[in-house]
Parts: C-alpha cells; sequence; structure tokens
C-alpha cells in the first residue's frame, strides 16, 4: 500500500463508520499488512463501543421471545478464512484473493476443521466470558444501587472528588473518584474497610488520565465500616501506611 | 438445534440487546426503526457467530461494531442528500434521550466525563460520526473544517477517549 501514511489517520473514523465504502475497502486492504495499524484499530473499537453501551436501554420485554425464535430458526454462516477485521467480511475476503493459493486452501482447510469441531454453545462462550468480564462489575455495582438502603456520598479528596454509594443490605460499596491528585510513581491508591472489624484492604484502586478512577466495587462491608483511601507502595499494603487521605462513613 | 446453543445466545440477548436498542435508537432516533435495528443486529449476532475471534477483540466491541454499522446504513439511507442541513446537525449535538437505566448511568457517566477530556472539536467530531451517523466528509461540511482536520480529530479524540476510559 502506497500511501499507508495517509490511510494510518483513518483509524479513528474507520472505528467511527464514517468513511465511503471505497475507503473502507482499501483500510481493510491495509490493515491486513499492518500490524501497529490492527492495534490501533482493536483498541479504538473498544473505546468506541463505550460510546455505544453507554446509551443502554431496556428493550420491551415481548421483543425478546420473538427476537430469539426468529434467530434459532436461521441457519448460521460459517468461520471466514482469514479475519484481520472480524466485523467486515470484505476484510477477509480482499485478504483471501491476496494470499497464494496454496495458503488459502491450507487456511480454508484449517478452517473447515475449526468450523466442525466448534459449535455456536462454544463459541458464544468465549463471546459471554468476554461480555462477562464488563458485565459482572456492572450488574454488581448495579445490584449497590438498586438496594433499598443504598445512600451516596461524595467527599473531596485534594483537588477531585470521591463519590460512594453503599449498601449495607448487600455490604458492598461503590466507589468512584475523579481529578485524584497525581501520585509519585512507586505509589498507588488503595481502598479500605475501616470499622469495628478493623481495618481491611479493600483493593489497589487504578487511576487514568485526569485522575479519573472506579467505578470499582468494595465487597465485605460490616456494620459501621467506613471506606477509606490511602497512598502505598506500589504492591499495597495489607495495613494502611499512612493517613486516609479520606474517610466516607456510613 | 442443539438446545445448548440456544440457550447461549439467549443469555447473550440478555446482556447486548440493551446495547444494541440504545446505540440504534441514538443513531437512527425513532423508536420503531430502532427497535428494527436490534432485531436486525441480534439476528446477525447469530448468523456469523462463528466469526466472532476472542483475539481481535472483546464481544461487547464485536457486536457494538455490527449495531452501529447498521444502524448507520439505516440512516444514511434514509437521509436524502437535499434534506441534509446544518440544523439537523445541531440537533444530534443537543440530542440526549430521556430514558435511562440504573445500570447504564454509571457507565454514562464516566463516558460524558471523558468526553469532556476531548477538545472541542475532537468531541464533536467523534458524535457527529457516530451518533449523527455521519462521515468525516460530511462532518467536514457541517463543521467548515478541512476533511484532513476532522480525520486526525477523530483519530485524537478517540485516543484519548481510549486512555480515559481505560481501555486494552
Amino acid at each position: 500500500m502506497t500511501s499507508g501514511d495517509h490511510l494510518h489517520t483513518l483509524s479513528g473514523a474507520y472505528v467511527l463508520d464514517a468513511i465511503s465504502d471505497d475507503e473502507r475497502a482499501a483500510f481493510t486492504a491495509h490493515l491486513a499488512d499492518c500490524g501497529p495499524c490492527r492495534d490501533e484499530v482493536r483498541e479504538l473499537r473498544e473505546a468506541t463501543a463505550r460510546l455505544g453501551t453507554s446509551q443502554y436501554l431496556w428493550p420491551r420485554p415481548e421483543l425478546r421471545g420473538h427476537t430469539i425464535r426468529a434467530a434459532t430458526m436461521t441457519s448460521q454462516l460459517g468461520p471466514v478464512i482469514s479475519a484481520h477485521d472480524q466485523a467486515a467480511p470484505d476484510a477477509a475476503a480482499l485478504v483471501a484473493t491476496r494470499a497464494p493459493v496454496w495458503r488459502r486452501l491450507a487456511l480454508a482447510a484449517a478452517a473447515v476443521v475449526v468450523a466442525a469441531g466448534v459449535g455456536f454453545g462454544v463459541v458464544m462462550h468465549d463471546t459471554m466470558q468476554t461480555l462477562h468480564h464488563s458485565q459482572r462489575q456492572n450488574q454488581l455495582i448495579a445490584a449497590v444501587l438498586n438496594a433499598p438502603d443504598a445512600v451516596m456520598r461524595t467527599a473531596r479528596v485534594g483537588t477531585g472528588m470521591a463519590r460512594v454509594v453503599m449498601s449495607h443490605r448487600r455490604h458492598m460499596g461503590v466507589f468512584m473518584a475523579y481529578r485524584l491528585p497525581s501520585l509519585p510513581r512507586a505509589d498507588r491508591y488503595e481502598l479500605w474497610l475501616m470499622g469495628p472489624l478493623g481495618d481491611r484492604p479493600a483493593g489497589m484502586l487504578r487511576t487514568r488520565p485526569g485522575g479519573m478512577a472506579g467505578p470499582a466495587v468494595i465487597s465485605g462491608m460490616a456494620y459501621g465500616d467506613m471506606i477509606a483511601l490511602t497512598v502505598e507502595p506500589a504492591d499495597g499494603s495489607r495495613m494502611p501506611t499512612s493517613a486516609p487521605l479520606v474517610l466516607i462513613g456510613p | 438445534m442443539a438446545r445448548g446453543d440456544e440457550r447461549a445466545y439467549e443469555a447473550v440477548y440478555d446482556q447486548a440487546a440493551g446495547w444494541v436498542l440504545g446505540v440504534a435508537r441514538k443513531v437512527v432516533r425513532d423508536p420503531a426503526q430502532a427497535e428494527e435495528v436490534m432485531q436486525e443486529v441480534l439476528l446477525e449476532v447469530w448468523r456469523s457467530a462463528s466469526r466472532f475471534d476472542p483475539a481481535v477483540g472483546s464481544g461487547s466491541a464485536w457486536i457494538m461494531t455490527l449495531a452501529h454499522r447498521r444502524a448507520v446504513d439505516r440512516v444514511r439511507s434514509e437521509r436524502s442528500l437535499a434534506s441534509r442541513e446544518l440544523r439537523s446537525a445541531t440537533a444530534v449535538i443537543d440530542y440526549d434521550d430521556v430514558t435511562e437505566t440504573v445500570e447504564a448511568s454509571l457507565d454514562r457517566e464516566r463516558v460524558q466525563r471523558c468526553l469532556t477530556s476531548l477538545t472541542q472539536v475532537q468531541r464533536e467530531c467523534v458524535r457527529l460520526a457516530y451518533y449523527g451517523g455521519y462521515t468525516y466528509a460530511e462532518v467536514a461540511e457541517l463543521l467548515g473544517v478541512p476533511a484532513g482536520t476532522v480525520k486526525t480529530r477523530m483519530r485524537d479524540g478517540l485516543i484519548r477517549l481510549r486512555d480515559c476510559l481505560g481501555v486494552q
């Protein structure tokens, strides 16, 4: 691909579906030759997906049975031969026509073996694993937010804010923060439960640009517990080694 | 049809239908059409499940890619060149769906906050493309900015969004 530099900057428009069909074809062909581009597309696609999933709407319950019946009565497609871009069959077609004949045959044979050995349930199990990874935490968060006794507390942390939603009935809390002060390289934020049962570690808190952190689910809350945030060595501590920056009470 | 396959699919439906409906509603806006898109996409998920490759990305990204592309196809075929005016783009920017579940509210809050870490031009480029279904060339026309600039702003904006959301 001669115009690789020009094409490379299309990655954003590509994952946003903001390009013409011709450009899409050219870019997917370019992806087949460009490993870093594939990595970038994969990452940007994960971020872009969040623009969509954050718009969640509750579907009418009547649609469920109808959609599932319609799907399970429909025949399924076989796997593609090679898919650098799994969502675009045209990419696979381009790759296939470019590969030497023997290689295409070998890949096709491999694909058939895979197709014969892997049923829908197995493939979907993998899909579910990756879905669950993002959803399990959401479900826990929803459980806390929906708890009848859920309370929200907001507190200042240096230049930033921390917010906790906690439910003693569910023994859980959800911690989130933004504009947390940045820490020296060797330090990390750690969450704690502090109360009548003593101080217990509640997990390391990863921060993102802008000092954003969470939502982090804290489980094992006992009656009278407060949620605390301290600065600890990168590996974390079993007992707090510094005074809490914030202590959010029940 | 193996019963296990059907159960696996039901679980996928329960996880993903709301995501797909949400993005479809945002892009096509008409509630009835959004439901059609949702059903089409969930059917496509069933049909092409064997093409999902966990090594290439997460299940949610795969499904959302199918969903967004389908919604954009729908809105583009409806949006004739003649009816495309600046004010419809302004409506897209201001458009905010009223319905919201508790489950989505934190995710939405986080995404919204991350969007504010983008420059204004980056944010408008990303929102017009993703939620408005416009191509970068159309966005350039709407914003009165060179197409090349829009292209790079989209990429820069998504890179910022990626870093802020902490996705890998």
